[in-house]
Parts: structure tokens; sequence; C-alpha cells
């Protein structure tokens, strides 16, 4: 659990009895935990800097918890969930899991299981946050780039050829080498196949034709 | 000569001691200078003394008289010899032999002039005084009765008047002789004339009796004087004040030797007020005859009464088991034959079926040891056969012998088997409405799991962080007992859910208690919180405050509540919305409970029809929720509607009667 040493477990229930009860165990394990009784009250707060997750009733009043999952999406907070239900729904489950759920417990849940399933919400949390650091990283990079080494690049992570690409773009072979040596020092890309994973983390337009 | 004189002074006083011993009389002479009292014999006689037997002094006589009466005879006497007037005194004395006699003493009214009486001095007081002294006591005494007789005779007298005027009785004399007639004071007062006011003449007579009568009245008389026949007369009289009285007169006649009457004596006696009496009980029997025609009359309707309405009257000793009334409907409610005479108390009585009789037993010896009313249901089993539900009722006259009882009987057969009809359809209402519960409990079943895992998963958790916190080296006690009270209340509130679960769903008898409205709403919406929160509808009670308890069964009252709560979720449910449930105090001191949601509404123009049976809109409903509802809300006295919002959705009304007394 060292990893989740200045983490936050985001508890959001109507029950308060319910609230409490994962508040105190997660405070048991030395976690920071946060309780809300209602969504609303959960989306008003600003994310911490640190790993965190959310535990989160599948029924809520007024909102339900894939509302809250979509909402998040959207606002592009990417926090692994943890969704808690009564009833062990798996046509529920499934929608939750593909909407980037972490684990879907029914209750009543046993400790351990939440404090598994904390842990390795906080887990992916930090890998979901080292990715998005890398894809920040490779951003900046590929801002450096001018127009047309981003225009050869777009076609070399399509793995076009040096000549097909001269003749695209209507330029000479020797200017093409010129320009994919320049975005390969300026991207940090040891090789064409690191550059092709870079263009694949920058979702950059995969164009064929 | 002188020796003739002297014989013949000896013999006239031997004459007069003997006229002075047969009279009683004594003579005594007082020498007033001396007082020495000179006696005669016949005085010291009438003392109680031999003649001459002492000589006798002032002091001596005085020592003799009466001591009542001595002062009175002395007193005075000094005056009296100076003015020579001695009264006559009449005194009583003691003889020796303690007898009291009574004398009568005489003095010369003037002594003055009868020389040798009294002799004077110069100033004119006498030296000596003489008198008589007489013996009256027998006299007196015969005085005494005689005055005793009289009186008693004018007090008989008296009393016969007292008698004769009590009764309204005068009498007459009628001396034929002299044709003159004596009237007592009655007879004065019967013919309204004051007593003796004046003399009575047969033509004054004739005058008062009422003309009617005059004639009849002398002829009476007329044959009584010249025949055997006692005037006997009923006749009346007309008094000057023009009031006419109503007379009985009775006679005699007295007749000379020859046989010639000369006195009619009789009795008149007003007789008015007994004439009036006997013609008011004439009247009187004349009523009654009336009356007891009416009677008999009304006898006949209360037997027709009786017959209508199975009713027996009766009246009888409990104890002796004597009947002194039994109408011929009570006779014929126990399968008697009413013409066939009296019944006898056991034959009644052994008709009354053993489960019964125990307990009527005991019911009416109680009533009898309390010298109370009762009132017992039994069951009989008639000659006939047949089975009846009897109803007795007893009514004890404390003034009468105990066990004494009067009542009636009723045959309540038809309306105990109307009530057991009642009863069983009752029995029908309460299951159906335990299967709409059950249904219910159903529908909510996963809801209810939901609610019951809460206070589970709270009490999981807070276990498990116990388990954490008891590995530590040093165990955060507060902690731990915050985590334990936690559980304890956890699963406090698991079993409350269960508790009223189990509560509506028990098949039990209608009962009826003090309710708190709000108190059932709150408690259906905690039981409907996850239905409420599975549909995403919010609900908002509006309870106030003021609302009294109700008289009502808690387990029928909330499945009313319920049914119109899960109605108003389920019309909810595809857009979402709001409930609002709301109890309040009317004017006219009825709680009403209003469910208002915002979902489909009702079926236009169907308002009235959604309560009844089999009327549904949902694929899976029974169409008996409402149906039922009505039906319980009716049963407390109350009423169920509902009524299309003005904006979205319905509101359903339950207003519902309370009793100010049993307001707790």
């Amino acid at each position: 659990m060292s990893s989740t040493a200045s983490a936050s477990v985001f508890v959001v229930d109507d029950d308060a009895e319910v609230r409490a009860a994962m508040q105190r165990l997660l405070k048991t394990v030395g976690l920071h935990a946060e309780a809300f009784a209602s969504a609303k009250d959960f989306l008003q707060r600003s994310m911490p800097p640190g790993p965190s997750c959310l535990i989160l009733d599948v029924r809520l009043p007024g909102m339900s918890g894939l509302d809250v999952q979509r909402k998040l999406v959207a606002a592009g907070i990417n926090l692994p969930i943890i969704f808690i239900t009564a009833h062990a729904d798996v046509p529920l489950a499934v929608r939750a899991m593909k909407s980037g759920a972490v684990e879907f417990l029914t209750k009543p849940v046993r400790g351990q299981d939440l404090l598994d399933a904390v842990e390795q919400a906080l887990q992916r949390h930090e890998v979901m946050r080292q990715e998005q650091r890398d894809v920040a990283a490779l951003q900046e990079r590929y801002t450096t780039l001018t127009k047309r080494e981003r225009e050869v690049m777009g076609l070399l992570v399509c793995g076009m050829q040096a000549k097909t690409i001269a003749s695209k773009l209507g330029m000479s072979e020797v200017t093409v080498a010129v320009h994919r040596g320049r975005v390969m020092r300026k991207m940090r890309a040891g090789s064409p196949v690191e550059l092709g994973r870079m263009g694949e983390k920058l979702k950059l337009p995969r164009d064929n034709s | 000569m002188l020796a003739e004189l002297s014989r013949d002074l000896q013999e006239s006083k031997a004459r007069l001691e003997e006229a002075q011993r047969v009279a009683h009389v004594g003579h005594w002479e007082w020498d007033l200078e001396t007082g020495v009292v000179v006696w005669s014999d016949e005085t010291y006689r009438i003392f109680g003394l031999s003649p001459q037997e002492r000589p006798m002094d002032l002091a001596a006589v005085r020592a003799m008289v009466h001591p009542e009466d001595r002062e009175s005879l002395y007193r005075g006497v000094d005056e009296d010899l100076v003015a020579g007037v001695r009264p006559d005194a009449e005194f009583r004395i003691v003889r020796p032999n303690g007898e009291v006699r009574t004398v009568h003493s005489v003095t010369p009214k003037r002594w003055s002039s009868m020389p040798g009486d009294a002799k004077r001095d110069a100033s004119g007081r006498p030296h000596k005084l003489f008198g008589t002294v007489q013996d009256i006591t027998e006299r007196k005494r015969a005085e005494e009765a005689l005055q005793g007789i009289s009186h008693k005779l004018l007090e008989s007298k008296a009393r016969l008047e007292e008698a004769q005027r009590v009764a309204h009785v005068g009498h007459y004399y009628w001396n034929l002789t002299e044709n003159r007639v004596i009237w007592s004071d009655e007879l004065y007062r019967i013919y309204g004339l004051d007593p003796q006011e004046g003399p009575i003449d047969m033509a004054l007579v004739r005058e008062m009796i009422h003309p009617e009568d005059r004639e009849f009245v002398f002829r009476a008389a007329e044959d009584a004087l010249y025949s055997e026949v006692r005037p006997d007369a009923e006749h009346r009289v007309v008094r000057p004040n023009g009031e006419v009285r109503t007379v009985h007169g009775l006679g005699t006649v007295k007749r000379d030797a020859s046989g010639r009457p000369y006195e009619m004596f009789g009795t008149v006696q007003d007789i008015t007020d007994r004439k009036r009496a006997e013609e008011t009980l004439q009247r009187t029997q004349l009523d009654l005859r009336e009356v007891t025609q009416e009677l008999r009359r009304e006898r006949a309707y209360l037997t027709e009464a009786q017959g209508l309405t199975r009713t027996g009257s009766w009246a009888c000793n409990l104890l002796t088991r004597e009947i002194f009334h039994s109408s011929d409907e009570n006779a014929r409610l126990y399968g008697f034959d009413p013409s066939q005479g009296a019944i006898p108390f056991d034959r009644f009585y052994n008709t009354i079926l053993a489960e019964d009789e125990l307990a009527l037993r005991a019911k009416l010896e109680n009533a009898i040891r309390e010298g109370a009313d009762y009132d017992a249901e039994f069951r009989i089993r008639r000659t006939d056969g047949a089975i009846r539900f009897l109803r007795g009722i007893g009514h004890h006259n404390p003034s009468q012998e105990i066990g004494e009882y009067v009542g009636i009987t009723m045959d309540i057969t038809e309306r105990k088997r109307a009530e057991e009809e009642r009863e069983k359809l009752r029995q029908l209402e309460a299951d159906l409405a335990h299967i709409n519960r059950v249904s219910m409990m159903g529908e909510l079943a996963a809801s209810l799991a939901h609610e019951l895992k809460q206070p589970i998963s709270a009490a999981i958790m807070n276990a498990d962080a116990c388990l954490e916190l008891l590995e530590r080296e040093q165990p955060d006690i507060p902690e731990l007992r915050d985590a334990t009270s936690a559980m304890v209340r956890s699963a406090k509130r698991a079993a409350d859910i269960i508790d009223r679960v189990r509560s509506l769903s028990t098949k039990g008898v209608p009962q009826r208690e003090l309710v708190d409205a709000n108190k059932i709403i709150r408690e259906i919406a905690a039981l409907l919180k996850n239905q409420l929160k599975q549909y995403s509808v919010i609900v908002d009670l509006q309870l106030a405050a003021n609302v009294p308890k109700i008289m009502g069964d808690r387990v029928q009252l909330q499945q009313v509540v319920m049914n119109l709560m899960l109605n108003a979720i389920e019309a909810t449910n595809k857009t979402g919305g709001e409930l609002v449930v709301k109890s309040e105090l009317t004017d006219k001191g009825q709680v009403l409970i209003s469910v208002s949601d915002t979902g489909v509404g009702l079926p236009e123009g169907k308002e009235d029809d959604i309560f009844g049976a089999f009327f549904t809109t949902k694929p899976q409903g029974t169409g008996m929720g409402l149906a039922i509802s009505r039906s319980i809300v009716e049963s407390h006295g109350g009423r169920i509607w509902a009524t299309r919002n003005t904006r979205r959705g319905a509101t359903f009304y339950l207003e519902l009667p309370q009793q100010i007394s049993e307001r707790a």
C-alpha cells in the first residue's frame, strides 16, 4: 500500500450508515476517504493531484451511478470507479465495466474485497496518470514539429515508405528523409516502430489512402 | 218554777246537743282577752276529740287547722273584729289521727246587735266571739262527685256532638202533641244554618226540603206515624245559599200506652259526599270496564307484536323456578303450544343446549346473588329439533323477593346467522386484504432485500474495520467502540425492517387502536425508499404536526397508504418525478392524507371507476389494490377519492374520522 500513501478515496452513497462504515474501514488501512451523500455533491468537488478512486452506489436518488460515470468522462476526469450494487444485475455490470469500471461489488460487501478493489483502482489510476503524463510529453514534442514534419510523421506512422511519401507530398525522397530525421530527433523516437507507437498514443489519424 | 225552768233548759240543751250531733254542727266561744276557747261536745267530735277532753285555747285550735289553710283563716281577723263583720270560712282541719276534714265556720253577721254574743269594750272591740262549725266533708265529697259526673256528662255530650259533626249526623225530636221540633247543632249545620240559629217548625222544614222531594218525605213521615213502617228517606235539602245536599233520614216513633204516637225521634245524615263518592265509583267502574277493554285490545296488539318480533315476555322466580307469567309467544319461542296451558320452568330450561347451560347458569346465579339485571344469549333445541339462538333479558325488581325477575326473550337466530354471514364476509375481505399485502410485498421483495442489505453491509464493513483495528499493536479503543455501536445500530435497523415487513405480511384479525397517521406515512415511505430510489422518484413528506391520532387498524391503514404510494411510484416511474404525501387536520376535525404524483395521471372520466374491483391499467395488476383500500377506508368510517392534477399526475385523498375523545 506504499503507493497509496497520498491517495484519496471518494465514497458516494445515500445511506449514511454505509457511508460511515466505508469511511471507517478505509481509514483503518490508512486511506484518506471522503464521503458524499449524492453524486451532485461529489461532482462539485475539484479533483486532487494524487492517485484517487471512486466508490459509487449504482442507484442514487436523482442520478444513477452510470450517469455519474458518463458525466466524469465528459468532464475529462479519468477516475477509476468501483461500483457497489445491492443486486447482482449482470447487464448493468457489463455496461459499467465497458465504461471503464474497475470493479462491480455486490452488497453486502466484504471488507477485504472492497480494500482489494480500492488498491487495484488506485494502482490503475497511477498507471493511467503515468500514461497521461507520457501522452502529455509526446504532445509537447509533437507541438515542436513544423507543418511539413507533422505531415511526414502522419504518413510515417501509417507505415508508408519514403518514396511513397515523396510522391504523395510532391517532394523529393531526400527531402522526406531529412524531415523524417528531424521528426525522429524531435520526437525522440529510437526507431520507426517506436514512432509508430507514439503516433498511436497521440491518436494520429491513420490515413492509408 | 226555777227547777222547771232549769229542767226545760237542760232539756233544750240536750235537744240542741242532739241536733248538733245529727247535723254535725258544733259551736264555739272564743274569749278574746284570755284566748280561752270553749267548744261544744260536737265541736270536739268534729275535731276528732272526745267531748270536753281538754280545755282549748287559740293556739291549740290554730294547731289543728290544716297548715295550708291556717294563714288565710286568721288573716285580717283584727280588722274584722273592729268592723264587726267576720265572713264565713271554709277550711280543713287535721284530726289527731291524721284524718283531714273540711269544716264550715259561721260567725253571726252582726254580733254587736246580738246581746251576749259578743261583749264589747269601750273601743267597740268585742271581748268574746261566738260561732258554729259544721263538718261538711261528706257534703263536699258528694259535691265533687256530682261535679265530676256532670263534667263527664258534658264531655260525652260534646263528644257525641263532635262525632255527629264529623259523621254529618244530626238528630231531632218532634213533639207531635205540641208540634214542636228540636234540632241538634249538627242538623242546623246540615241545613246550612248556624247551630240553634232560631226555632224550627215543620213549615220551615218543609220549605227547606227540595221541592221535588217534599211530597214523598212527608208521605213517608205520615206512613211512619200511622203504620209500623220506620221513617226512612233519602232526599235533598236546599240550603239558604242555594246549595243542594243529599241527606238520609232515619227515625223512630214513640207511642203512648194507647198506641198514639206522641214523639218522633230521628237522625239525619248528610250523605252528599258519600253519594258523590258512589257516583265517582260508578263512573270509575265504568271507566275500569273501558280500560279493561282497552287493555284487552292492547294485549292483542302486544301478542301480535311479540309474534312479529319473535319476542316473548315472562315473569318468574329463578330461585324457586316458579313462573308467574309467560306470554304465548314466549312459549312458541321454545316450540311449545301455548294453548296447552302453563308450561313448568324446567320444561323451558331443559331445552337449553348443554354447552351453553353452564355459562348461562353461572350468569343467572351471579345476577340473583347481586340482585342485578342480566342479559344473556344462549341456544336451545326446540321440540321440533331446531337449534335456535335466544337472548334473554331479565330485570330484577328490587322490591320483590330474591330471584324474582321480569323479562323478555327474543329469538335472535336470524340476526346471529346474518352476523355469521357478515363475519364470513369480513374474513373474506381480510383474506383479500392480506393477499393484496402479500402481493405488494412480493412486488417490493427486491427493494426490501436492498433495504436490508444496507445495514448488513454497513455492519460487515464495521466488523472488518474492527478486526483490522484489533490487529494493531495498540488498538484504537474509541474507534473500536464507535465501530461496534454503529454495528449495533445497523443490526437494529435490519431488525426493524424485518418487523415492518412481517407486520404487513401477517394475516391478523383487524384490530382497533390509536394510530398515528404521520408515523404510518413515515414507515411506509421508509419501506418504499428503495422502490423510490430505483425509479428515481423523490418523495416529499409534508406532515402536519397537529394531526391527532385516529382509531383504526394499523396494518390496514399502512396497507392503504402503501397501495397509494406504490401506485404513485408506478405512475411516475417512466417519467421520473416527485411524490408529495401530505397529512392535515381538516376544519371538520378529520384527518386528511393526500398522495400526489407527477405521473401519467388518471384515465379521463374514470376517476371513480378506479376504485372498482379488477380495474387496472397495469400489465401485472390484480385490480384489487384500490378496491381493497376503499373497503378498508370505509370500514374506518372514512372515504377515499382521486382527482386529476391540473398540471401532471393525480392526487389521491384519504379522509379518516377521528374521535376527539380518543385523542391521545
